[in-house]
């Protein structure tokens, strides 16, 4: 049974040094009647049980290094160590945010540089980093639109138009900024129903918010009719850069008539992912929409590096100071190393690794749209349902063959579907034993349904109990 | 150069595989017009000429090499040589959110232990996995309130939270037309509480208080809480979590939210981020909390496990009925605070607290006594306070930087009217010999 490292406490025991008190520090006291009286109760514990305590909880987890990791819509390429390495550098991490701008040139490059970049791949002008985080980074977009229509004095709209196949933080983010969504349906081949889009969009449109390729993986052949609709009646374009990494230095958002995107770095700059984070969303716009980009910003004058804390037009502050600076100077390097050239090689990969795993798993699974896909694509699971099988099950049971499982029931309007991204990173002979391990499975279904009903059976734990967890929740230790 | 495996070789049998003669077929749904032509030459750099550059953009930095004092929301502390350690892990670092409990037993039991030990700082009921920042979360929490009190649209904020933050919360609140009262600060930095009790009232869903404020004032938080509870809005407050080492817990001073950033623990300055947010509410709350929530529960046959729980609050499952839009979050950075907490413990976060405390009293007891230097004297501080010179910033600024110190933060940039003033953080990582250093120099600018 594990435990957790306040259960391993042992009275008395530390692991903390701490720089030696001169007498002149420790004959000062701190106000008594404001003291802490109420226990701290952290664990007592020494530095050996501590890494080893980590080192169990490692062996407990399983990352892109350890495992195939085909997670849709994720993005989980490799995570170049370089990256690492020079994150780390005491020049950078020693910089503080508030630092004079003189002393942190280093930085301020590296920042204009990227949006340099990013607006290049992006067909942009202008952006900015300070965004944490792709959702954070959506609401900082929509949050632009809105400065935009309050400037032209286009009160009356207050709708945000976004397809039932989104990411849930598009109608999320838009809640959040207090418009009302209107989901736009998805026709037989996967792409916008654009009859429905036309019917849907009016003077009260605000925007749309799309990601291209689409959540099943497809791009939309008719981007610039969507594009055309939505502006001609004054709505604006946000482009959900989560699926950004097939189009690299293939198309460009910008091209495609859009106003204002994000990127996730986490997925196609390979910042690592962490565990959940943390990430970072740069902003980027059209010259629209560029007065309204939040700040700080930074400037080059006069061959210097400047910051602009303020704005008159734009929409203020998203994040305490830069945004995540050691995220994004990671994914500055990622982009250099690639450069114009290995970036476009990126989204081909990207392309051809997915559309093969997809012809040798369409033997086995249900391919609900057959044209070719981007970097992912969708398959159902349904035809082992009489069997009692469902996609959860198939997931499970990859984890057993050291498969980390795609993303399931996503997207929502697909059934029983599994989202299969397999990122420009993986040999072909890692999509070939994925596909041989789905053979077995798919074996194993017709053979002995219990067996992957039960999966998996080989982790540190079996299924958990979800519906007790959220009906009796424990969530700290007591 | 790239990292991708597949070669000329292994693409020509996939191409066939798919039954198309090049990529560029398979691209097909991307009108004509909008295709790129492929860049030409390749303009990459090898492994090591990435780290030269980026070598080379690390030496345009000078900062390192001055003895600062800036804080402001981000301090200097010692990060434990076992945090980067720990964090580099490659289970840790390059696995996603835990979508798949049972090989994500590791993440997960770190994020129940984070929860639990903000609640153990904080005294507090529930924490979630974390949050972007500390402005973040104090916008979350103000939304948080309004979502408990759907019959209320306005909050009250005190002036002295830090202007970042408070930036923040107007940016996500503005959309909801929320009604936003700011509590100004007295002269010596505290909160005028004559203004609270007019402006927090019946129709005030929360009061936000920080803790220590922006200069470095502890507040008197519990008069604060005790008056909002009579017109039952919450109280939030938001504290460098170090302070709770000494002073009392958001708990005992009446806090219905706490809110912070917990960078002081185990994440270097990195020029602002990452950093890791963090809130914490009361048990009655946890319905309306944002973000991730991991629960421990039991698997199939009865061993311990945790996962992702009270989903219903969550984008991928609600949309645009979730508590927030947060997806990614900070877990890694959640790490990192995590392993910091756990290596100072129990009694080495109090001690780690109080030398903070110690050392800034030191130097504020050495500079007081300093002809035109003011430093007042009626509020209770904990590693951060406003010194006051009798020259304008820019010239003592311009004096100590000649002596290789970034004295603190000019506050004039955040007060026009504070044109002699610098904030300055004391930390652990002071010895007396550079505080006795910048004594010096101040005297001499005296």
């Amino acid at each position: 049974m594990t435990k957790t490292i306040f259960e391993k406490s042992q009275v008395d025991q530390h692991a903390y040094s701490l720089p030696k008190d001169a007498p002149e520090f420790t004959e000062i006291h701190p106000p008594e009647k404001l003291l802490r009286h109420s226990t701290l109760n952290l664990p007592e514990i020494s530095e050996i049980d501590l890494t080893r305590h980590f080192s169990e909880l490692a062996r407990r987890n399983a990352g892109i290094d350890n495992i195939f990791y085909p997670l849709g819509s994720c993005t989980m390429k490799l995570n170049p160590r370089v990256n690492e390495l020079c994150a780390a550098f005491p020049g950078f991490t020693r910089t503080h945010p508030l630092a004079p701008e003189d002393s942190v040139q280093g930085n301020l490059q590296i920042i204009e540089e990227l949006i340099e970049i990013l607006c290049k791949v992006s067909g942009m002008t202008a952006g900015s980093l300070t965004a944490n985080a792709g959702a954070q980074a959506e609401f900082v977009g929509i949050r632009m639109i809105a400065a935009y229509h309050a400037k032209h004095g286009d009160v009356k709209r207050t709708e945000i138009l976004i397809p039932d196949n989104a990411h849930g933080t598009n109608p999320a983010t838009a809640a959040m900024a207090v418009y009302k969504i209107v989901s736009i349906r998805t026709n037989a081949h996967g792409d916008m129903d654009l009859d429905h889009l036309r019917e849907s969009v009016s003077e009260r449109t605000a925007g749309l918010m799309l990601t291209n390729p689409n959540t099943l993986g497809l791009f939309s052949p008719v981007i610039l009719e969507i594009a055309k609709i939505v502006h001609e009646h004054g709505g604006l374009l946000y482009y959900d850069g989560a699926n950004l990494n097939p189009m690299l230095n293939v198309v460009r958002p910008g091209d495609m008539e859009f106003d204002v995107m994000h990127i996730n770095l986490h997925k196609t700059f390979s910042t690592p992912h962490g565990g959940g984070g943390p990430g970072s969303g740069p902003v980027l716009c059209n010259d629209k929409l560029k007065a309204f980009l939040p700040v700080p910003r930074v400037e080059k004058r006069g061959g210097k590096y400047q910051i602009l804390w303020k704005d008159a037009e734009s929409i203020g502050n998203i994040s305490s100071f830069h945004g995540n600076f050691a995220i994004y100077l990671r994914a500055y390097l990622y982009a250099k190393l690639h450069g114009h050239f290995g970036m476009r090689r990126i989204a081909e990969q990207a392309v051809l690794n997915a559309n093969y795993l997809k012809v040798k798993i369409g033997k086995l699974l249900t391919v609900p749209f057959p044209q070719p896909c981007m970097h992912e694509f969708v398959v159902q699971a349904d035809k082992y349902l009489d069997k009692g099988v469902s996609a959860l099950d198939i997931a499970k049971r990859l984890l057993d063959y050291g498969v980390h499982a795609p993303t399931i029931y996503f997207p929502l309007i697909v059934k029983e579907c599994l989202l299969i991204e397999p990122t420009e990173s993986e040999s072909k002979a890692t999509l070939d034993r994925f596909v041989e391990i789905m053979t077995i499975i798919v074996g194993e279904i017709e053979s002995n349904p219990e067996l992957v009903k039960s999966a998996p059976h080989t982790m540190a734990v079996s299924r958990l109990d979800e519906v007790g967890a959220a009906k009796k929740p424990i969530l700290k230790h007591v | 150069m790239d990292f991708i495996s597949n070669k000329e070789t292994q693409n020509k049998e996939m191409l066939q595989a798919i039954g198309v003669k090049t990529v560029e077929e398979l691209f097909f749904a991307v009108p004509k017009e909008l295709r790129l032509a492929s860049p030409k030459a390749d303009d990459g750099l090898s492994e090591y000429e990435g780290i030269k550059l980026m070598e080379a953009l690390a030496a345009k930095n000078t900062f390192p090499q001055f003895d600062h004092y800036l804080g402001a929301g981000a301090y200097d502390h010692h990060v434990p040589a076992i945090v980067g350690a720990v964090c580099s892990k490659s289970e840790f670092l390059t696995s996603y959110t835990p979508y798949q409990p049972e090989t994500s037993q590791g993440m997960l039991q770190i994020i129940f232990e984070f929860q639990s030990a903000i609640c153990a700082l904080t005294g507090m009921d529930i924490s979630n996995a974390s949050l972007y920042d500390g402005s973040s979360a104090c916008a979350e929490a103000m939304l948080m309130a309004l979502r408990c009190h759907k019959e209320r649209n306005k909050v009250v904020i005190a002036e002295s939270l830090h202007p970042h933050y408070r930036t923040v919360v107007e940016q996500y609140l503005i959309s909801h037309q929320t009604q936003i009262e700011v509590i100004p600060f007295l002269k010596d930095g505290r909160l005028d509480m004559d203004r609270m009790k007019q402006l927090v009232d019946d129709k005030t869903a929360a009061v936000l208080i920080p803790y220590p404020n922006f200069f470095g004032v502890i507040e008197d938080v519990k008069k604060v809480s005790e008056y909002a509870k009579k017109v039952e809005a919450l109280t939030v407050v938001c504290a460098n979590p170090l302070v709770y080492g000494l002073y009392e817990s958001a708990a005992e001073i009446g806090a219905d939210i706490a809110v912070g950033d917990g960078q002081p623990f185990g994440l270097p300055l990195q020029y602002g981020g990452p950093y890791v947010g963090y809130i914490a509410c009361k048990q009655e709350l946890v319905r309306q909390l944002p973000g991730r929530i991991v629960g421990e529960t039991v698997d199939t046959e009865n061993r311990r496990g945790f996962v992702l729980t009270l989903q219903a609050r969550e984008q991928h499952i609600r949309r645009e009925k979730a508590t927030s839009n947060i997806c990614t979050n900070q877990a890694l950075a959640a790490l990192a605070c995590l392993t910091a907490m756990l290596w100072y413990g129990k009694e080495g976060v109090k001690k780690l607290a109080l030398t903070n405390y110690q050392r800034a009293a030191y130097l504020k007891k050495r500079l007081q006594v300093i002809p035109g230097v003011k430093i007042q004297e009626s509020a209770v501080y904990f590693n951060e306070f406003v010194v006051e010179f009798s020259q304008p910033i820019d010239q003592v600024l311009a004096y100590f930087r000649k002596h290789h110190i970034e004295p603190g933060v000019d506050l004039s940039r955040y007060f026009h009217e504070m044109d002699h003033h610098l904030l300055v953080a004391v930390t652990e990582t002071k010895s007396k010999k550079q505080l006795d250093h910048y004594v010096l120099i101040a005297g001499e600018l005296g």
